[in-house]
């Protein structure tokens, strides 16, 4: 009993981080319809920023928000000096955000050097909670995608541009014909997007080595998340999503290795894109 | 299929000058090549071969990316697949594996780009997702390869040998020498270019660009897409494993990362920097880049990753085409003027 | 700067011309000049290092030191008369990439010998190539030893390995672990040989003095997130955790483990921490966890210091240097020790002047090359992480120490 409680903490730890590391990369993909092949740097970029910010004296909290305004503002220079140009082909823009990719990785070497770099964890021990133990520092950060999940639900639902975002996304013709702005809409998402990215670059920083190749390790799981969850289907289908790679990992290197767990995760994706190419929240 | 796709798809292929100019490069190059050796020797005839395997590789992503208009992020796998293909087959059954390894390298990428293509294709996943699907399938296979270190010799590789290849009665040819390593591996490669070269104009190739055109109105005509999607894409994986057999046998050695996104990504910046829509574009691209970058990255190193991550954002941005896109396009304004 | 640093510069713009060349080559086909081989010119030894690619981090203390070693001995007035001359090549990390810059090196920049590549797969992979153009290669990394199954990447009569392998390197220590923090191991490593093999020699001594391995579990590179591993750790009832991760693992596994609160109940151990990989760590999610290696820039030897001077002088004084740093310095300042000896460059006369060299002002302390299977004998530390240390001056502190301490032999056919 204990040892299935213990699993199930940590099959949510780990889906919960994983949705975080998602999450950005949903709102661009879910909203816009652009497969942001930067995210990877993006999240490393969050990381460098906040190790710099921190460096330079900022309290941990502040060098993330930092991070995600730094990434932001690099997202939004991209869309507009690119990205922007190519909404129609989707394929064109997999290809730029590669090239973002390359060149953004590139630019972090030259600029931050390749040296290991670490952030000093805020908040270090355990919660134990009965039976159980609770890294205080990993609890807080899913905490914290549970809060950023509902406050963009709430924008999304409960707000005007949310209103408006949700009808763009639903047909693009109406939504001009009612008067949006749809080029500065897009502009905004891809901004948030990217500073979701930064944010979760940032947060993530403490529990791994900041490296010039950091943003990589999460970027097929985060591909396959926003897959398997579903296109448009934001925040059921990201957890959806984190929970099914995520989850299917942990359980598999219950009794198999580390490797084949990471195999068969992705062998599980690619058989549920096959069967749900619309995403296990899409009823159709 | 866009609509801007659509709008440039007559003006390229309408014009039969495109295909003579190629064929006439195509002849040039293979020959220039050919008389080569003559000329230089040494390092270069022991390296370029192992370029031109690249270029062949990158062939194999021209035809699905150029004429099919599905994109591979994962175009290594089935490289790595063929170049531990021969590896365990020499490792078996010493020289005389050759024969089965040079079978059973383009088999088994075909097999495996097969069974992933139709299993996809024939759900209609799109386009999109497929790259995804494919960036998945080259790490599943470095994985594999790493994990399976009994057979594979995990992450540290596994040493492959050049090959012997015994005519029975009119000798055997053995491939220890540079030389005679090159004149095997050319003429291989010019054959894998003929072949897709057909592949792409007769039949085959022309419904494969309708496909890519304007995939409901093939389906209206009677067409089994997803079966030629598939062909088109176990084609591919065969070139791409017997390419990376040979790359195996010439390195002498074969890691998992062979198989990795790294490198899979590579070959798609070599092929939009040569041009997507020719086979001798991508032939080429493969084969200017690689080697260029390899000078390059050992003296500026940083600069250089960064400079061909610069040029590719530009050939995608302005030259859709490529290098070859841009040289038909200057042929063709010179040629006009002339008129 | 110095001497080496120029004759960098002008290695690098032949080398540029020489691309130019090669490229045009590819696509038209001019004739490439071969440069005559010059008796009297410098010696030109090729270094390969990983300059880009996942293990850049390492990449620089790897060529600093057999940069640092080249300028001294150029300082000193060369080798036979002739200066060193350093052709540098980038592996990226890539064993692809090692083939063809090995071959470069040696058929087209015609180094007399080579020195370098990084992790095993690197060596293995430049192992055929040293064969067939018959060139030494000098390799600088803790490794897994030598097994007979995988020449010629080890085993390899033209191989040279200045790092030490897992009886050198854990098993002097495994006594001193055991008595004061227990007999159960929990050891976790990278899924490659490297770990494995370290793993299995450990746990054969292990078991010879009375401990047992509790838990066993290699993880694939680039894992973000170890719950389920830290899980299995709590569960196992270890005492000293042996850890061999490699890269950006190790840091992120490290600091997983302390954000769970882990350290007070466990003891960590691991083979694969120097002053970069600490340096990444920091100093909380280190402190207190122990280290074993060959060398640390924090060992109390008077080689040491006399290094780290000149080192800080020409690279810096934030400039980190590491036990495969140190094994490229000892391997250029060996290569000429051996070089003056024979009185000739050649492959034959530096492989049979190599075995046998005893080098004295190695920073770790003397070390000699073995005459059987080209194995360096050379010291082992053991190091304790320092609590609220603040640079690589006063990262580790010692526990205790052997000098030339002998690998096992090799399991190849003897004598090389």
């Amino acid at each position: 009993m204990q040892f299935a409680l213990s699993v199930a903490v940590d099959a949510t730890l780990i889906t919960l981080v994983l949705a975080l590391a998602a999450f950005g990369l949903a709102v661009i993909y879910g909203l816009i319809g652009v497969i942001n092949m930067g995210h990877g740097a993006m999240l490393t970029l969050g990381a460098y920023f906040t190790w710099w910010s921190v460096s330079a004296g900022l309290p941990f909290f502040l060098a993330v928000a930092v991070a995600a305004i730094g990434v932001g503002l690099i997202g939004l220079a991209f869309e507009h000096l690119v990205i922007r140009h190519f909404y129609e082909r989707p394929f064109e823009t997999l290809l730029l955000t590669w090239a973002f990719f390359l060149i953004a990785t590139e630019m972090i070497k030259i600029v931050f050097g390749s040296d290991f770099r670490n952030v000093a964890s805020p908040i270090s021990g355990a919660w134990v909670v009965g039976p159980l133990n609770l890294p205080a520092y990993r609890a807080l950060v899913c905490m914290l995608t549970l809060v950023l999940m509902a406050g963009t639900a709430f924008v999304l639902f409960k707000t005007n541009i949310g209103i408006k975002i949700r009808a763009l996304v639903q047909n693009r013709e109406v939504a001009s014909l009612l008067g949006l702005n749809i080029a500065r809409t897009y502009k905004l998402v891809f901004f948030a997007g990217s500073a979701v990215a930064g944010l979760a670059g940032g947060l993530i920083a403490p529990m791994l080595s900041i490296d010039p190749y950091i943003g990589n390790v999460f970027l097929v799981r985060s591909f396959f998340v926003v897959i398997v969850g579903g296109v448009g289907q934001l925040l059921s289908g990201t957890l959806i999503g984190s929970f099914l790679i995520g989850g299917t990992e942990t359980i598999f290197a219950l009794f198999s290795s580390q490797v084949i767990a990471q195999a068969a995760v992705f062998f599980v994706a690619i058989v549920l894109l096959r069967f749900r190419p619309q995403g296990m929240m899409r009823g159709r | 299929m866009t609509p801007s796709q659509q709008a440039d798809a007559p003006r390229r292929w309408g014009k039969e000058g495109f295909w003579r100019g190629e064929t006439l490069f195509a002849i040039i190059l293979f020959a220039a090549l050919a008389l080569l050796p003559m000329l230089a020797g040494g390092y270069i005839v022991y390296i370029l071969p192992q370029y031109l395997l690249f270029g062949m590789l990158a062939m194999s992503l021209a035809l699905l990316w150029g004429f099919v208009g599905i994109l591979s992020f994962g175009q290594a796998a089935f490289f790595a697949l063929g170049a531990y293909a021969l590896g365990l087959a020499l490792g078996h059954w010493g020289p005389s594996g050759s024969y089965v390894g040079l079978l059973a390298a383009p088999l088994l990428g075909g097999l495996l780009a097969a069974l992933a293509g139709y299993f996809l294709f024939s759900a209609g996943v799109r386009a999109t997702y497929f790259v995804l699907v494919t960036l998945a399938l080259s790490i599943i296979v470095e994985q594999i390869a790493v994990s399976q270190s009994q057979i594979t010799g995990g992450w540290n590789g596994l040493f492959v040998d050049r090959i012997v290849l015994s005519f029975g009665p009119l000798g055997t040819l053995e491939l220890f020498d540079d030389y005679a390593a090159y004149f095997f591996i050319l003429p291989v490669v010019a054959l894998a270019y003929v072949l897709l070269r057909w592949a792409t104009t007769a039949k085959f190739g022309k419904v494969l660009v309708g496909i890519r055109e304007n995939e409901d109105r093939l389906t209206a005509l009677g067409y089994d897409i997803s079966l030629y999607k598939t062909a088109a894409f176990a084609l591919s994986g065969a070139v791409a494993g017997l390419a990376g057999a040979l790359y195996g046998m010439h390195a002498n050695f074969v890691s998992p990362s062979l198989a990795g996104v790294l490198f899979s990504t590579e070959v798609v910046v070599w092929v939009a920097i040569g041009g997507r829509i020719s086979l001798i574009g991508a032939l080429a691209g493969g084969v200017i880049v690689s080697s260029i970058s390899n000078y390059l990255s050992s003296i500026i190193p940083d600069y250089w990753q960064l400079a061909l991550g610069v040029i590719f954002i530009l050939v995608i941005i302005f030259f859709k085409e490529g290098f070859a896109g841009a040289v038909t396009q200057t042929l063709r304004a010179a040629r006009r003027r002339r008129q | 700067m110095t001497a080496s640093k120029r004759e960098f510069g002008r290695a690098s713009r032949r080398a540029v011309l020489q691309g130019m060349a090669m490229a045009g080559a590819s696509v038209a086909a001019p004739a490439l000049i071969t440069r005559a081989l010059a008796q009297d010119g410098p010696i030109r030894i090729g270094v390969i290092s990983p300059l880009t690619g996942a293990w850049t981090v390492y990449g620089k203390a790897h060529s600093a030191g057999f940069e640092l070693a080249v300028d001294e001995i150029n300082e000193a007035g060369g080798v036979l008369g002739r200066e060193l001359e350093i052709v540098i090549g980038d592996s990226k990390t890539e064993p692809r990439i090692v083939v063809e810059q090995a071959n470069r090196l040696i058929r087209q920049e015609n180094v007399d010998f080579l020195a370098g590549t990084f992790s095993s797969a690197e060596r293995n992979a430049a192992g055929p190539v040293v064969r067939s153009g018959n060139k030494v290669l000098l390799y600088p990394t803790f490794y897994e030893g030598q097994e007979k199954e995988y020449a010629p990447g080890v085993c390899n009569p033209n191989i040279f390995m200045f790092g030490p392998e897992p009886t050198q390197q854990v098993w002097p220590h495994l006594e001193y672990m055991l008595s004061n923090f227990g007999k159960k191991f929990f050891m976790i490593g990278s899924d490659y040989a490297w770990p494995r093999v370290t793993n299995a020699v450990t746990k054969q001594k292990l078991q010879e003095l009375g401990g047992e391995v509790v838990g066993e579990v290699y993880i694939p590179f680039n894992t973000p997130q170890y719950e389920s591993v830290l899980r299995d750790i709590r569960q196992s009832g270890a005492d000293v955790i042996f850890h061999s991760l490699t890269g950006s693992d190790t840091v992120n596994f490290r600091q997983q483990f302390a954000a769970a609160g882990m350290k007070k109940d466990f003891v960590l151990w691991t083979v694969d921490d120097e002053e970069v990989v600490t340096s990444g760590l920091g100093p909380d999610v280190s402190a207190n966890d122990f280290v074993s290696f060959d060398y640390f820039m924090s060992i109390d030897h008077p080689n040491n210091a006399a290094f780290l001077e000149r080192f800080r002088t020409k690279f810096g004084d934030d400039a980190l240097m590491n036990t495969v740093g140190v094994a490229m310095y000892n391997a250029a300042h060996m290569a000429a020790l051996a070089i003056t000896k024979a009185g000739e460059v050649s492959t034959d006369a530096l492989r049979q002047n190599l075995k046998g060299m005893s080098f004295d002002r190695a920073p770790q302390g003397p070390v000699r090359m073995r005459e059987i299977d080209n194995q360096l004998v050379l010291p082992s530390y053991l190091m304790k992480v320092r609590e609220g240390w603040t640079g690589v001056g006063d990262m580790f502190e010692e526990v205790q120490s052997f000098q030339s301490v002998e690998p096992l032999d090799a399991r190849c056919d003897l004598p090389l």
